[in-house]
């Protein structure tokens, strides 16, 4: 489906990663497979460290850290936030919404919209539409969009499928109306019927959580999982990006009118870096233009992994450059999308640590 | 499909690999060697291959023939 939103604009990126850093090579004993396998997967999905929270931390700590450094900062101020919208898959209760906690505990003003959404890997654009979308009403001008995950809490430590890649983290973008004349295109698809493709079995009102669910079992490969810890089968997702999101991404090309070679950067979904590459290669994409370097460094958030990768990457550049951007999700859903803005001069573009 | 012996070898890192050899005799054949074998055959045969389909399999005979089915 091709979306189109126009005079909106993101003004400010900031990424939120906690302090504890886990290296790869320290986990390798967790896995039961050779010491030679698991250096064979380090190398080719680009495994070095990643950020995982420490026991206890919600989606909700990481918002509030993002957003009350924005505050104290000055770079944002209470009464201008007029939606708070946070896209994420672990929340911190089934009710109430976690944005409304959010909303509780910074004391912002009770004349907003609080939205929780739940997607993961293709949040950060299914959180922009969401903006954007708020944004044509007269009452709204700002809206805080928040991606963030802790899903290390849902993953097996003994799972070579998913807790080497797995990062936890947030981000807040603030996503504005522009008075300036810009065109935004984009398009989605969603594949329910993948949808066991990447899911936390038991937990819900499917599957509740009790004894039974948290049996840890090893699967035919060697990796130890339980129902309450998420399951992904690998070679589905995979294959569904590879044949989904060049033709994605061509579509997108085609609806704007814009060519492939106009595109200043492809800030893409970090999955990890096997399948960048692959889809770099596939679509004729230099290297250099799509980064590939989030899961090395902090892991794989799930919707926090495009802001924080236009944050670590191009970072204060975004402050005096404005770049023609492609912008892509694909995952959990499943679902694909993609996005092309102009993004920048931006009022912030950085980091900081829970 | 001259290359494919050869890019299979690479793969599983040895220096051959045979019609005949059986796939879970190599030590590298495990997800991840499933997976890079689905990206290369995507690469070079436009051809997919879902793991249900390659978890049948025996030999890399019976590999060959599964991608040259879906050719």
């Amino acid at each position: 489906m091709n979306l189109q939103y126009r005079n909106k604009k993101i003004s400010g990126i900031l990424a939120v990663v906690p302090q504890n850093e886990v290296r790869f090579d320290d986990e390798v004993e967790n896995y039961n497979f050779s010491v030679k396998q698991s250096m064979k997967l380090k190398k080719i999905m680009g495994y070095d460290r990643h950020r995982i929270v420490t026991e206890g931390t919600c989606v909700s700590d990481l918002a509030i850290c993002g957003l009350k450094y924005l505050l104290d900062e000055g770079l944002i101020y209470k009464d201008e936030i007029d939606a708070l919208v946070l896209m994420t898959q672990t929340p911190d209760y089934f009710m109430p919404p976690t944005s409304n906690v959010i909303q509780g505990k910074l004391d912002l003003k009770q004349d907003m919209v609080c939205l929780d959404v739940k997607q993961g890997c293709a949040g950060y654009l299914v959180g922009l539409m969401q903006s954007f979308s708020l944004l044509e009403q007269d009452a709204i001008n700002k809206v805080a969009l928040v991606n963030g995950d802790v899903l290390s809490r849902k993953t097996s430590p003994q799972d070579r499928n998913t807790f080497p890649l797995i990062g936890d983290g947030a981000a807040v973008t603030i996503v504005e109306k522009n008075p300036g004349n810009s065109e935004i295109f984009a398009n989605i698809k969603m594949d329910g019927s993948h949808r066991n493709a990447l899911i936390i079995p038991a937990g819900g009102l499917k599957m509740p959580s009790n004894q039974d669910t948290a049996v840890m079992k090893m699967d035919e490969e060697g990796n130890s999982r339980c129902l309450d810890h998420w399951f992904m089968d690998g070679m589905a997702v995979f294959n569904f990006v590879v044949n989904e999101v060049p033709p994605m991404i061509n579509n997108l090309m085609e609806f704007s009118g814009v060519g492939l070679e106009d595109v200043d950067y492809f800030m893409f979904h970090q999955p990890n870096k096997f399948m960048l590459q692959r889809l770099a290669d596939k679509m004729d994409v230099s290297y250099d233009k799509m980064p590939y370097n989030i899961v090395e460094n902090f892991g794989n958030s799930s919707g926090a992994t495009i802001p924080t990768n236009i944050a670590f990457n191009l970072g204060d550049k975004l402050l005096n450059h404005s770049y023609l951007t492609c912008l892509a999700g694909f995952g959990v859903g499943l679902t694909a999308s993609s996005m092309l803005m102009r993004i920048g001069p931006l009022d912030f573009c950085r980091m900081i640590e829970y | 499909m001259e290359d494919f012996y050869t890019e299979l070898a690479e793969i599983l890192e040895v220096d051959e690999v045979k019609r005949e050899d059986e796939l879970e005799e190599f030590e590298n054949w495990d997800s991840l060697t499933i997976l890079e074998v689905a990206s290369m055959v995507d690469e070079k045969y436009g051809v997919t291959i879902a793991s249900k389909e390659v978890k049948g399999l025996i030999t890399v005979g019976d590999l060959e023939d599964l991608i040259r089915s879906k050719m």
